[in-house]
């Protein structure tokens, strides 16, 4: 019994540490309805300023602190004036594309002067621990606690009763309302941006503290996490995500309670899931709450595409395809061979968050799906590669359409996130399903791709037979786009009220685009676990998901071409990029924040 | 990139790319230009820290060799490429090391999905893939041009678990150990060769890499109650979880797996990595004249910072990859060849290494037994804590 107790009282120290992160998102999203993907970077960020004023500067802690604060306040009034003040009047998705670019760009910073090499952040708080329970707590965690809650309170009464806080309610409620009462909106946004990366700052030195060891890789994590509790709170109330986030720690001490380590972050995506299915606006949205994404979908505004004449498409598509018996290197060939893969991967994703609007942030559970099935397929059934990666696409198709549709009534980010979710929940899956997945070790010697019993090994069989399934796969999507199917497809993107109203059943389309997008995906995924010959769960992780959507958005939402051009793009640069070493993702990220800054739209335009 | 001009290599990489598939025109590389090993490794990334490291052992390895008149005559260099730990890049990488004939073998990939995804393209292109951290027991059957001098968790943890069983007089045991190919396969090792020793298993927990939080983790632990508790960790999380484990007040003695072995573990760990005990392959005060001049020399290069196993996987490696180069010469089949024949290199790690033709691995790690004393590693010297 007593061991509850501390199950208990470990799951709310670990809340306590992720509300820090969750109450800064909160307060973004409250005001601008963003998902601060920069969150996690402003609290490196934060955790490496604190580092250099404790380890350089020795300054005591209250200085340490406001340091910190100032230091990332700045970094978060740079963030909010140079990077997402100029995307305010395009796009809804640019913004977010923007945060991503500009936690690489600040997590690789941050990685180039610090070097990647972990850490200690010493406590500058004294040692001593009070018992409770069959363990013990320290004062950090009581100083966590303190500036969790004193936040949120400080921010919940600031939000009521200051002018301040008037106008950043009144304009999280209707900017351009809020605009027209006199409201300087950027001033609002400013201070939003100042106050939740103080908090994000500071939320990055305690946790460092507390753990005495800082890295470059903590930012997504404590991103995730951050994400998680925000919305089971209820995404922009700022008390609810500390709640969310308390309750999310004790998901977790209770799940590692019940079925081990392994299975933990499951338990926060799975809780995660069930309070997006049951209660989409989060556990604590007040019923007079205004919904949290507009009643039309706004998210993604048309644009006119650009019009690329069929010549020149069926020009590119003969280079291409003739590219091989040119002398061009294996090197290049195997790059373009990544890029057929993840275009495959793009065109599933652009199908169905750009055409019917669900922008997904786990699609690289698609990839596994389809690889494993594939995999497996092929080693214990011998059933021939060719089929078996057919096997994988059909698969991700059903497994990836079962799994998503309990968040179909889903809209916005909010569908993003439990895609996010479900992602992390298929890759958890992989790790501890160890019967059939083999876990950690992975599934080794898959053989390679074949053809009617003929062995593709050379780059070039490789090469022609992964562009080909795209662009086969490009052509099915390119006519079911011009089909009935395809208008249906935007009229439910575009206005799915309207949408409804004449007729269109939701559920039934969104499954029909799932299931076309999770084949092409799970194709993707098969080729390439035969291309790879061993796989296991960290081959496909979230970096592939957001590198799939970046892909997306940089082609155009929805954009077939666009898709393929997009994803020869992001492969090919950081390639090209590959004489800067180190600095190779720094330049990337900038390449892709001046993209969005000057085509948010994408490069061939949303169709 | 240590002893070669990045101009240099920009141009011959793109002259790489311009001479295609075609490897004849650039193969008569003048005896001048240095030859040329082909690094795949994270430099950026979540990984980032361990490509850092092994350029460090790399470049201590290559300053001695150079020293020592470098190979016949020739300089030896390396042109390190980012893959992240990435398959979908470390594949890439592959094929541009294969096709550039400068290029005469090959070093990394670290994780064991971005190596043993590029193996099928080492193999069929005739380039050894020499995997110096691959532990994972499938890498060397890629083929016959995957050859690794990662310590066996096989050969490893047996140690371990006499040094935590017989040594040490631990009975009942929780492992806990990283959730990953690595850590599920020495967990594997480890207990069945702590069994033999008749110890009892009580608990063992796996974490994913990202974890930072254990205190749940330990109070299944402390239920369990065990005698000892042993991490199957690198030095990051085996400094978190000694933290925790005596921040909930965890008295037992704890015993760790030798990827903790730097100077970060006593740096994050602090006071709580007090009397851990770690299995390793080589100890600072070790009289081998080869750990004496690593260590010597590691210090003075980068200013007295003590040298961790990373540094020294990369360092024997480069000298490995000497050694061979020096009997296989510059022709890549030759090299692989020269794997068989290559006898006793001085190794930090294995003291004299010698391939095994079959595995394409080498046997043998050196051990030592060491505990934390004064915050530093020191020799245990048979005193219980």
């Amino acid at each position: 019994m007593s061991s509850w107790l501390d199950y208990t009282i470990n799951g709310l120290i670990v809340g306590n540490v992720y509300a820090l992160v969750a109450v800064g998102l909160a307060l973004i999203f409250g005001v601008s309805r963003l998902i601060n993907f920069a969150q996690g970077s402003i609290y490196l960020v934060g955790a490496y300023i604190g580092w250099v004023a404790v380890v350089q500067l020795h300054t005591p802690l209250p200085l340490t602190i406001i340091v910190v604060a100032v230091a990332a306040a700045l970094v978060g009034l740079i963030i909010e004036r140079f990077g997402l003040r100029p995307l305010q009047n395009s796009v809804r998705i640019a913004p977010l594309l923007a945060t991503i670019g500009i936690s690489f760009v600040l997590d690789q910073l941050v990685m180039l002067t610090f070097s990647p090499n972990p850490r200690a952040l010493p406590s500058q708080l004294p040692d001593v621990r009070f018992q409770i329970g069959g363990g013990t707590i320290g004062p950090l965690d009581l100083l966590i606690a303190g500036v969790g809650i004193t936040s949120a309170l400080l921010l919940f009464v600031f939000l009521r009763y200051s002018k301040l806080g008037w106008a950043i309610r009144a304009t999280a409620q209707d900017r351009d309302a809020a605009m027209q009462m006199g409201v300087d909106v950027n001033r609002v946004n400013q201070a939003v941006f100042g106050i939740a990366a103080a908090l994000g700052g500071i939320s990055g030195l305690l946790v460092g503290m507390y753990y005495n060891q800082i890295d470059t890789a903590m930012s997504l994590q404590a991103t995730l996490k951050g994400v998680v509790a925000e919305v089971v709170g209820g995404a922009g109330n700022v008390p609810g995500a500390v709640i969310g986030s308390l309750l999310l720690g004790l998901v977790e001490s209770y799940g590692v309670a019940v079925f081990g380590t392994s299975y933990r972050n499951l338990f926060a995506f799975l809780l995660l899931v069930v309070v997006l299915v049951l209660r989409p606006n989060g556990l604590f949205a007040s019923a007079r709450q205004a919904p949290p994404e507009p009643l039309t979908g706004t998210f993604i505004a048309p644009s006119r595409p650009v019009r690329i004449p069929r010549w020149a498409l069926l020009i590119a598509t003969a280079v291409f395809a003739i590219l091989p018996l040119l002398p061009v290197s294996f090197y290049v060939l195997q790059t373009l061979i990544n890029a057929s893969l993840l275009g495959m991967l793009a065109l599933s994703l652009t199908l169905v968050a750009g055409t019917i609007g669900q922008v997904s942030l786990g699609h690289a559970a698609l990839l596994a799906i389809g690889a494993y099935t594939s995999a497996l397929l092929s080693l214990t059934f011998s059933v021939p590669v060719g089929l078996a990666i057919i096997g994988g696409g059909l698969m991700s198709a059903a497994l990836g359409t079962a799994l998503i549709s309990p968040s179909f009534r889903l809209r916005g980010h909010y569908v993003s996130i439990a895609t996010l979710a479900i992602g992390e929940i298929v890759s958890l899956v992989i790790l501890n399903w160890e019967s059939v997945t083999r876990g950690p070790i992975g599934i080794s010697g898959i053989p390679p791709l074949s053809l009617f019993g003929y062995e593709l090994v050379s780059p070039i069989s490789i090469y022609w037979f992964s562009f080909i399934a795209m662009v086969v796969l490009a052509l099915l999507q390119g006519r079911l786009l011009g089909s009935h199917l395809g208008r249906s497809f935007r009229a439910i993107r575009d206005d799915d009220i309207a949408a409804r109203a004449y007729g269109l059943s939701l559920n039934r389309y969104k499954s029909l685009a799932f299931i076309f997008g999770g084949f092409a995906a799970g194709v993707s995924g098969g080729i390439a676990a035969h291309l790879y010959s061993y796989i296991n769960h960290e081959t496909f992780n979230t970096q592939q998901s957001i590198l799939a959507l970046t892909v997306v958005i940089l082609g155009g939402l929805g954009n077939v071409v666009g898709a393929i051009v997009g994803a020869v793009a992001l492969v090919g640069l950081p390639e090209v990029f590959r004489i800067a070493a180190e600095y190779r993702i720094l330049i990337y990220g900038i390449v892709l924040l001046l993209l969005v800054r000057f085509r948010p739209q994408g490069l061939l335009g949303t169709m | 990139m240590s002893n070669i001009d990045r101009r240099t290599l920009v141009k011959g990489s793109l002259a790489a790319m311009m001479a295609g598939a075609a490897f004849s025109r650039a193969a008569f590389a003048q005896s001048s230009e240095p030859i040329l090993l082909g690094v795949s490794g994270p430099l950026t990334g979540p990984n980032a820290q361990y490509g850092t490291q092994w350029k460090q052992g790399f470049d201590l390895a290559l300053d001695e060799i150079q020293a020592a008149g470098g190979i016949n005559g020739r300089k030896l260099a390396y042109s390190f490429e980012d893959s992240q730990s990435d398959p979908r890049q470390s594949v890439a990488i592959a094929q541009k090391f294969v096709s550039d004939p400068r290029i005469v073998m090959e070093l990394g990939d670290f994780s064991s999905p971005a190596s043993m995804a590029a193996s099928p393209i080492y193999q069929r292109g005739g380039l050894v893939q020499f995997g110096f951290t691959n532990s994972h027991p499938d890498f060397t059957k890629g083929g016959d041009f995957m050859w690794s001098t990662s310590v066996s968790q096989a050969d490893e943890q047996p140690l371990l678990a006499a040094y935590a069983v017989k040594r040490l007089g631990l009975k009942k045991l929780a492992v806990l150990h990283l959730n990953t190919d690595w850590g599920r396969t020495s967990r594997d090792y480890f207990v069945k060769a702590a069994k033999e020793h008749g110890a009892e298993i009580a608990v063992t927990e796996g974490y994913i890499a990202e974890e930072r939080d254990f205190r749940s983790t330990l109070v299944r632990v402390r239920d369990a109650n065990p005698d000892g508790l042993i991490l199957i960790s690198y030095y990051s999380d085996g400094a978190l979880i000694a933290r925790q484990a005596r921040q909930v007040g965890l008295k037992q003695v704890i015993c760790a797996a030798s990827s903790v072995y730097s100077p970060k573990f006593l740096e994050l760990g602090g006071e709580a990595v007090e009397d851990v005990h770690v299995g390793t392959r080589y100890f600072p005060e070790d009289p081998r004249p080869e750990v004496q001049t690593f260590i010597a020399g590691f210090k003075k290069k980068y200013n007295g910072v003590e040298p961790d196993a990373f540094n020294a996987y990369a360092y024997d490696a480069m000298n490995m990859a000497a050694a061979v180069v020096k009997i296989g010469g510059t022709d890549r089949r030759a090299i692989r060849d020269a794997f068989t024949k290559v006898k006793d290199v001085s190794s930090v790690i294995f003291g004299k290494a010698t391939f095994d033709v079959e595995s394409r691995r080498v046997k043998g790690a050196m051990n030592a037994e060491l505990v934390v004393r004064k915050g530093q590693f020191a020799l245990w010297d048979g005193k219980p804590t």
